[in-house]
Parts: C-alpha cells; sequence; structure tokens
C-alpha cells in the first residue's frame, strides 16, 4: 500500500472518493472548504462519478444530504463550527429519517467570540442528535474513519447517519503521510449503497419524515435511534475485523495507549491524543505510570470499553477542548457518568479544559495535569475543575483590554 | 402535601368554547378561595375536532399534573363526540364520577346507552344554540352546571368568572353566556355538591406496569415512516360532522364533478347511477357542497348521536 | 391554453389520489387545491414538505397521499427537493433507476414558510435551475399555529398578532419569483379548478423551476363559515384582490380577467378578519387603500 503526504482535508475527501459516492450536497466554511474544493475539482476531472450541488446554507445541505440517501444515493457532505450549529436542526430530524451517510466536520470554535480556530464545541453540539461519531487523531483516520462511517452507517443494524471529526488545522491543513487503501478493496467492503427498499420511487408510495403525535409511538421511534446507535457498537466489532483484513489498520472504539499498567489514565479525544501521547512516553521515561484512554468513537458512547479500560486506576484526567456552559467539560461528564457506581471505578476524575479556540497545549501542561492528578490522588479528594490558562496569558489579556479601551470604560478591570 | 382535590373534565369540539368553559370554571373557583390548575388539551385536529379541558381545584396547593386519571365530574357538551373514541370521554369514569351530557336526547335514552355506573344528568341544548348550525354556548352551558355541581361555587362567582373570561369579546356574547351558564346552575340546584372529590391514587396495592426491554429493531420496522398510500382513510373524519350534507336524488343533475370538485376532503364520488354520493366515513361536514350545487340538490341537515360506543 | 386536456371542470380527473381522513379542518381552502394538484400530477410524485398545516396531512401511520411525502423542515423544503431530484438524476444517469420508477417533485409549502425562513431556499433552488415543482398554498398567515400574521398577511386583515388589522401590505411573493426568472410562474386558487389544473399541467411539461401561489381561504384564520369555501375564492377572483395570472418567457399574462371588478368591500365584508373595518364605524381611509391597491394593480395590467 502506497502513502502519499496530505493534508486531513484531502484525506477526507479521498475518503468520499474511495466509498464512491453518488453526491455530495455543498457549502464552504473554514477550515473545511479545501474538502469540497477538492471533490469538486475531481468530479470536474471524472475522478468521482458524483454530482456535486452547491447549496446556499449548511441547513439546507444537510437537508439534501438527508433526502438524497432518502432517495438511495450515497452521499457525502461537509461542514464546521458555524455551519454545524446552522444545520443543527436537520442533524436532528435526517437521524430520525435512519438515513446513512458520511458528514465530515472540520471543527472549529463557535460564535461568540467568532474564531477560526479549532476546538470541539461545534462537534459536541451534535453529541445528542442522532448522529454517530468518530473523532480522528491523525490524518490516516481521517480517511480510515470516513470509510468506517460508511460501513457502520449503512449496516443494516445501525442505518443512521456518521459524523467523522478532524480538527481545524491540526488535521484539516496538515499533511501527515497517508496510506490510501485500494479502491476495489474498498468497494468490495462497502458494495453499492442499499437504500433497503425504503427509497423513493415511483410506483413505491412511502411517506417519511412525518408527525407522530401519540406519546407512546413517539417515544419508541426515539428510543429506537438510541438503540441503532448502540447497536454501533456490537457492528463496530465486525466493520472493523473487515477493514483491518484490507488495510492492516485495526480500530478498536478505545484506544489503550501504555494504559494497562498505569496508576494515572490521561482521557482525551482527537489530535491532540497524539501529543498526549508523545507526553505518556516522557512520563514514562521520568518512571511515571502513566497511560492514554482515547476514545474513537463518541456516538455510541463506549462505556463498557471505558470502564475496562480505566479499571482500578487511581487517577483519571480528563482533558476536554470544549466547555459546556454552565457545567464544564463534556467528556469528563460522560467518563464521570460511565465510571459511576462500576466495580474498579477510578476514585479520583479530574477535569481539566484546553486547546480552546485552538490554544496550544504545551508538554508542561500535559505533566502539570498529570501532577495536579497525582496529588488528588493522594488528598483522596478530586480536584476542582482547572482551565489551563497560565499568569502570562492574563497578563497579556489584560494588556489587550487596555487597547480594547477597557480602562476608559466605566468599572473596566483593574 | 395535597388534600382533596376536585377533578372535573369537559368535553366538546373545537369552537364551542370548552377551553373558555374551562377557564370560566376555574376562574370561578379560584374566586371562591381554590387553588386551581385548568388547561386544554387537543391535538393536531383542527375546527370540529374533539377537544377536552379540565380542571382541578383544592384547598391547599394542587400537586398533580396533566391529564386527569381519574375524574370526579365530566362534562360533555356535544353529544357526538361521546362516540368518537379517540375524544375519550369515558377514560377513567367509575361508579363515583358524576357526568353531565348536553344533548336533544332525554336522560333514559343516555342511560340506555352509556349504562352508567354514577349519576348522569342530561342538559337541554342551550336556547341560544337551537337552531343554530353551530355550537356556541354549550361550553358556558357545562361550565354553569359544573359550578354547581361542585357546590362549591356560588352564583356571583360564576357571573364574575364568565364576565373575566370574556371581557373584550361584546356584550352581546358575554349576556348571552351568562344565560346560558346561569339557566345550567338553577337546573342543577337539587344536585349542588353531588360531585365530591376522589381519593388520589393509593400507592399500596396498585396495579403494577408491565414494562418491556425494548429491541433494537429492522430499520423499517423502527422508522417513522409509512409504507403504503392513503392509509389515512382508516381515519373516520366523518365522525367531525355536526352538519350532514344529504344528495336528493330526484334533485340532483347528476353533475356530481361540480360538488365533488368542491369537496376539500374529496368525500363525494358519483354512484353508479350518476348521483352524488357522500362518503360519510369522512365528510367533515364544512356544507361546501351545499352551496356549491347549482340546483339545491344537497341539504345540510344538523347531525345528532345515535349510536353506542363499544 | 390549447394544449390541455382540461377544457371543463368534468376532465379534472378524479382518481381520489388524495385520500380522505386528514386532519384539516373542515373547509380548509389549501387541501381543496392540494386534492386536485395531486391528481392532475399523478401517483409517480414525491412531495416534500415544509413545516406547516399540511405537514399534518401525514401523522404516522396515517398518509393520505397516493405518491410520497417527505417531511423536511420549515426553512429547507427546496433543498430537500434538490436532494431528492439530484439522487434520482444521478442514479438514472449510473443505471440504478429505472424510468418508470423516477418522480416528479413537488414542495408543499404555506405561506409562512414560503415568504420567510423558505425565501432563501427558494431563491437558490431557482437559481440552481432545480426541475421541481413549488406549491405555496396561501391562507395569508401563520395558519397551523393560529393564524399569526406573516409576511403574506394583507394590509387590514386581523390576525392573532394583530388584532387591530395589520398595517403592513401583502409580500408579492409571485413578483419575488417571477423576478428570479425561473422556467414558470402562475398564481391559482381551489375555487377555479380548471384554471388550477391547466397551470399545474403546463408546469408538469416544462423542466426546471416552476412555481405556483395558490390563494388557500381559511375558514379558521379568515373567519368565514367553512361552507362559504368556494364563495370567498370567486369573491377574491371577481373583486380583483386575487389576479389569475401566469409568467412564460418574461411575460405575464392574466388568465382569467374579471370583466367588471365588484367592489373590494364584497370580499373582505365576507370575512371575520375584516369585520373591524366595518363595525363599528367603518375605517374609510384602510378600505380605500385596500382598494386603491386593487385598482393600481389592475391599471398596469393589460389585457389580451
Amino acid at each position: 500500500m502506497s502513502r502519499a503526504l496530505m493534508t486531513g482535508n484531502v484525506a477526507a475527501a479521498w475518503g468520499a472518493r474511495l466509498a464512491n459516492v453518488d453526491y455530495i450536497p455543498a457549502f464552504p466554511i473554514t477550515p473545511q472548504t479545501e474538502i469540497i474544493e477538492t471533490l469538486a475539482s475531481w468530479v470536474d476531472e471524472g475522478l468521482v462519478d458524483a454530482k456535486l450541488t452547491m447549496l446556499e446554507s449548511e441547513h439546507s445541505m444537510v437537508t439534501a444530504a438527508g433526502a438524497a440517501a432518502a432517495t438511495g444515493a450515497r452521499v457525502f457532505t461537509a461542514t464546521s463550527s458555524q455551519g454545524l450549529l446552522y444545520a443543527l436542526e436537520m442533524l436532528y430530524a435526517v437521524a430520525g429519517w435512519r438515513v446513512p451517510f458520511v458528514m465530515v466536520n472540520v471543527s472549529r470554535g463557535v460564535a461568540s467570540p467568532i474564531t477560526l480556530e479549532p476546538d470541539h464545541e461545534d462537534i459536541l453540539a451534535a453529541r445528542d442528535s442522532g448522529f454517530l461519531q468518530l473523532h480522528a487523531a491523525t490524518c490516516q483516520e481521517v480517511v480510515d474513519f470516513v470509510l468506517l462511517g460508511y460501513a457502520l452507517g449503512e449496516d443494516p443494524r445501525v442505518r443512521l447517519p456518521v459524523l467523522v471529526n478532524e480538527d481545524g488545522f491540526q488535521l484539516s491543513f496538515t499533511r501527515e503521510p497517508v496510506a490510501l487503501p485500494a479502491a476495489s478493496d474498498i468497494a468490495e467492503l462497502l458494495g453499492t449503497f442499499d437504500p433497503m427498499g425504503s427509497a423513493l420511487r415511483g410506483g413505491n408510495p412511502t411517506s417519511q419524515g412525518i408527525a407522530v403525535l401519540d406519546p407512546s409511538a413517539y417515544s419508541y421511534f426515539r428510543y429506537e435511534i438510541h438503540l441503532a446507535s448502540r447497536a454501533a457498537l456490537a457492528a463496530w466489532d465486525e466493520v472493523a475485523v473487515s477493514f483491518a483484513e484490507i488495510t492492516g489498520r485495526r480500530y478498536e472504539p478505545v484506544e489503550v495507549y501504555r494504559a494497562d499498567d498505569a496508576e494515572v489514565a490521561i482521557v482525551a479525544i482527537g489530535s491532540f491524543s497524539t501529543k498526549l501521547k508523545e507526553a505518556v512516553d516522557r512520563l514514562r521515561d521520568a518512571g511515571q505510570r502513566v497511560g492514554l484512554v482515547r476514545p474513537l468513537l463518541l456516538r455510541p458512547f463506549p462505556d463498557a470499553q471505558l470502564r475496562e479500560a480505566l479499571a482500578g486506576k487511581k487517577g483519571v484526567l480528563v482533558f476536554d477542548q470544549n466547555l459546556s456552559m454552565g457545567k464544564g467539560g463534556v467528556l469528563h461528564t460522560e467518563v464521570c457518568s460511565a465510571l459511576y457506581g462500576a466495580r474498579g471505578a477510578p476514585p479520583i476524575v479530574a477535569s481539566f479544559i484546553g486547546g480552546l479556540g485552538g490554544r496550544d497545549l504545551p508538554s508542561e501542561e500535559i505533566y502539570a495535569m498529570v501532577d495536579e492528578t497525582l496529588a488528588a490522588v493522594q488528598r483522596g479528594e478530586a480536584p476542582p475543575p482547572r482551565l489551563l490558562f497560565t499568569h502570562r496569558e492574563l497578563t497579556q489579556q489584560r494588556r489587550l483590554q487596555v487597547i480594547a479601551g477597557v480602562e476608559r470604560a466605566k468599572g473596566g478591570a483593574p | 402535601m395535597s388534600g382533596a382535590v376536585y377533578r372535573v373534565r369537559l368535553h366538546g369540539r373545537g369552537g364551542q368554547g370548552i377551553k373558555t368553559a374551562g377557564r370560566v370554571l376555574g376562574t370561578a373557583l379560584f374566586l371562591e378561595g381554590f387553588e386551581v390548575q385548568d388547561a386544554p388539551r387537543y391535538g393536531a385536529e383542527r375546527r370540529g375536532a374533539p377537544i377536552f379541558a379540565f380542571v382541578r381545584a383544592a384547598r391547599g396547593p394542587i400537586l398533580e399534573r396533566g391529564a386527569i386519571q381519574r375524574p370526579d365530574l365530566v362534562l360533555v357538551a356535544d353529544d357526538t363526540v361521546v362516540v368518537v373514541p379517540a375524544a375519550g370521554v369515558l377514560a377513567g369514569v367509575t361508579s363515583r364520577t358524576v357526568m353531565v351530557l348536553c344533548s336533544e336526547q332525554p336522560e333514559d335514552v343516555w342511560r340506555a346507552r352509556l349504562a352508567p355506573k354514577g349519576p348522569l344528568h342530561v342538559l337541554p341544548l342551550p336556547l341560544e344554540d337551537r337552531g343554530a348550525t353551530s355550537l356556541r354556548h354549550v361550553g358556558m352551558a357545562c361550565a354553569g352546571a359544573a359550578a354547581r355541581l361542585l357546590g362549591v361555587v356560588s352564583l356571583a362567582s360564576l357571573r364574575k368568572a364568565i364576565e373575566t373570561e370574556l371581557a373584550g369579546v361584546g356584550r352581546a356574547a358575554i349576556d348571552s353566556s351568562l344565560a346560558a351558564a346561569e339557566r345550567s346552575f338553577v337546573a342543577l340546584s337539587e344536585h349542588a355538591g353531588a360531585a365530591a372529590p376522589g381519593e388520589p391514587i393509593a400507592a399500596s396495592g396498585y396495579e403494577r406496569p408491565v414494562f418491556v426491554e425494548l429491541l433494537c429493531e429492522p430499520v423499517l420496522e423502527a422508522t417513522a415512516m409509512v409504507h403504503g398510500a392513503r392509509t389515512s382513510e382508516l381515519v373516520k373524519t366523518g365522525l367531525w360532522r355536526t352538519v350532514r350534507p344529504e344528495v336528493h336524488a330526484e334533485l340532483c343533475h347528476k353533475c356530481h364533478w361540480i360538488c365533488a370538485s368542491s369537496c376539500p376532503d374529496g368525500a363525494i364520488s358519483a354512484s353508479e347511477s350518476g348521483v352524488a354520493r357522500v362518503d360519510y366515513d369522512h365528510c367533515k361536514g364544512c356544507g361546501v357542497c351545499v352551496v356549491a350545487c347549482p340546483h339545491h340538490a344537497i341539504a345540510a341537515v344538523p347531525e345528532r348521536s345515535t349510536e353506542v360506543p363499544k | 391554453m390549447k394544449d390541455t386536456r382540461f377544457a371543463h371542470l368534468k376532465d379534472i380527473p378524479s382518481a381520489h389520489l388524495l385520500g380522505a381522513g386528514t386532519a384539516m379542518c373542515a373547509g380548509c381552502g389549501g387541501l381543496l387545491a392540494v386534492r386536485e394538484i395531486h391528481e392532475v400530477l399523478g401517483d409517480r410524485t414525491v412531495f416534500v414538505n415544509a413545516a406547516g398545516c399540511m405537514t399534518l396531512l401525514s401523522t404516522y401511520p396515517f398518509t393520505p397521499f397516493s405518491g410520497s411525502f417527505l417531511y423536511t423542515a420549515m426553512a429547507s423544503a427546496p433543498a430537500g427537493a434538490q436532494g431528492v431530484r439530484d439522487a434520482l438524476d444521478v442514479l438514472a444517469r449510473k443505471g440504478r433507476l429505472a424510468p418508470e420508477d423516477d418522480l416528479s417533485v413537488v414542495v408543499l409549502t404555506g405561506d409562512g414558510s414560503a415568504s420567510g425562513m423558505g425565501l432563501s431556499a427558494t431563491s437558490a433552488a431557482i437559481d440552481r435551475g432545480l426541475d421541481f415543482l413549488y406549491v405555496c398554498y396561501d391562507n395569508e398567515g401563520y395558519g397551523n399555529t393560529g393564524q399569526q400574521a406573516s409576511a403574506t398577511t394583507p394590509l387590514g386583515a386581523r390576525t392573532a398578532t394583530t388584532e387591530r388589522g395589520s398595517v403592513a401590505s401583502k409580500k408579492d411573493l409571485f413578483g419575488i419569483w417571477a423576478a428570479n426568472r425561473p422556467a414558470y410562474v402562475a398564481t391559482a386558487i381551489g375555487s377555479e379548478p380548471v384554471d388550477l389544473a391547466r397551470k399545474v399541467e403546463k408546469a408538469s411539461k416544462i423542466r426546471g423551476p416552476k412555481l405556483l401561489l395558490v390563494l388557500a381561504p381559511c375558514p379558521t384564520g379568515w373567519g368565514f363559515e367553512s361552507d362559504q369555501l368556494v364563495e370567498i375564492g370567486r369573491l377574491a377572483v371577481k373583486t380583483g384582490a386575487w389576479p389569475l395570472k401566469e409568467v412564460e418567457g418574461g411575460k405575464i399574462v392574466h388568465t382569467k380577467v374579471p370583466p367588471k371588478r365588484a367592489p373590494v368591500e364584497e370580499y373582505l365584508r365576507a370575512q371575520g378578519r375584516f369585520a373591524h373595518l366595518f363595525e363599528p364605524s367603518r375605517d374609510e381611509a384602510t378600505l380605500a387603500s385596500i382598494q386603491q391597491s386593487v385598482d393600481a394593480y389592475w391599471r398596469t395590467v393589460t389585457v389580451g
């Protein structure tokens, strides 16, 4: 299998190309745009046999994606940040239509204040929509997860749309070597999209997306979406094995890195997890028993695998690149709910928030987080959630505030 | 903790003042110093479709929520909704539930039809609604009856509640509403206090729900979609009808395309002889065909319940 | 109107493709039009719906359609139509769609969506040249939620949010659409079934974006007895308040010109939503303004 250098965005486009998609509804947004530009040129050159249609908004784009999938086409689309939020109503809607397709989200912080830099607030806003959610850590995983996404979403047990997340800039604009599977192997893995008899067709009347006003029937349908999402955990094992046979790359719902004998496990998702692996290696060099536990799947949430991976640890350090206003880190909450009451659940689960709006995660901060977690283990009490924000940053912030006229405003910062 | 709670349910159709009747009763009870909950409940259905309203009242805080499981008093403003299963007129009715129907049929007819285990009273149609195409005062008649049957609402409070809730609709409408409500209030004088607060649902010896573990089912079954055409015809919207179009074959010129093309519900077709035929299972009684027929061959006949629910 | 199979009312098919038993109000003007449109288009049709009264045509497990139906959301039904059309086209090209499995794609939307949050999606679908029929049933307000004012509520009309009558004039959706130069634009009304059938027939023979604005008298929202449905529609046309017209190749043609327009008051008086213009005292200024705008419109019309 040959390897080539490519950005995460080009890798995402390759995922669509290898999946032999039929339809690409598109709308530009930074840092996603390169994906649709790449696909548009491939369609023009005849390298991708699909129709690409520019919509007028992401809301319309996801509507068109769901409608085309309901008509029996294999669909790929992509967005970022504000676009994902703008489309959010339709994410819930098309998940309820039970139409599989893949949407790549190139994650980027959300307004306000508006930014172009990455974090996970956009993608986690879509957490409860019914889309499956896969978080890539490398450009290789971007293409692999798009392909796994089709296999998983189209599985007869699942039939749900899939979001594949790649971090803006960290992956979207970063070139890495990527091994592309052979198109023929993927064609065999995925086959042609099977609408399973529900496609909109002349002579086969169906009414879809319809109102359900009976509370019991509504409960049933909503819960079936949840069960289908949970069924993706079982489907994953088979799909991942088939994928590994083709590519040699075997993915588990939760990656465990040097964590088997660890006292402290770091839990994180996305591209910073490679950075966390590097830190784990350095901490191991320094004699500390630290490991990384990384969910690849956020929906369905791999509770059992996480419980197993974290059982017996003295402390867990959850690194969140997001913030649920008024609560804190979303991943921290999810990990805690998976662990609470479980046999061997770690007594300490510390919460750290960082990497917001593209903020870097320096190695020293990782070491310090581990230190603080170990101290909490010693104390026997979880620390309060910490935002990774240094004295130097606050000093700089004060300078910006002065320029912004804060000292002239009544009651401004001292 | 809550004390004794009065639980009242009012049934009728959209446009008959059921929501207002619930509010009038709620306000009247509030004026009498009760804690009150009142709310209308209606689904996606439209004008003419069955709706209900409910009122709870107690001397202390009311902790119950939502629809009433076991009503103490059920009032039916439009007797044609009794046969509509979805209307749920008899839901939760027990031997101690007092029932009131606004109907042109006498009490013994309703006793025979419904075989109620508890007390049943029939109110005549309000004078204001007799001969009218739509019933506009039946809700108010029920509010007056409810106030009297509860026995804890004075005529003065009832009047004040009507003035309050109808403020803005004009003097004439208020006066006719007052008249309709007062008449039924007076008519049921001898039954004042007949509707008493029922017992709450006990936490011991209750009927245990049988929960099931839902399984992940095949997607075609577990998706909110309809596989096929025209399943709506299973819905008998004919039950909405308060006025029935009747085709007089001797007057019909067999130009059925005229009346049929005017029917929004597609409930008119041609019979074998060419005479227009109305699909009474689905005709909502809008009356468009009555007006559209150039030969005046379709008459509007008031609909009254003649069937008993199974 | 030479190439039409609809010379007379009895030519309109009555296969009852739209089943009865729906939750629409008794005497619904929108339903009357949708029924006829389904009859003319046939059962190889998919109705892509935006949130509104007609969303409740299909409530699980009931649907009245002989064709298919897809509810999307309030803002994006034209995008749903785009997705369906694009998918059908690409599947046909790839040999995965038999010709007889193809569908006519129709958007079914109310005026609230069409004139508000759905306007952008509609305009964009026209820009893209989408081959679809866009049907807006115009009941001049947010009917499904109890008739609040929409951008298409006419001057003087009382709604749940304009108790003293709307001070804004009705948004000219026809003009907005026509300015985008789609393949076909027309107005219609259910009480003129032959005119409506011809327009739907004509639209079905043209490729590209076709838009149909159908006035939908609403007994519930407009305040008239349901049996007056057809009469109200006739008055709308007879008084000139609702011009029946179409645009083809940039030229506006009026398909039914009232020979002698009746005063618009006749139309207004028949509806409760305009009652405050007459009682307790006549609102001469508003009445004159409404009549003037109708007169001004017809002065611009060259008949023939």
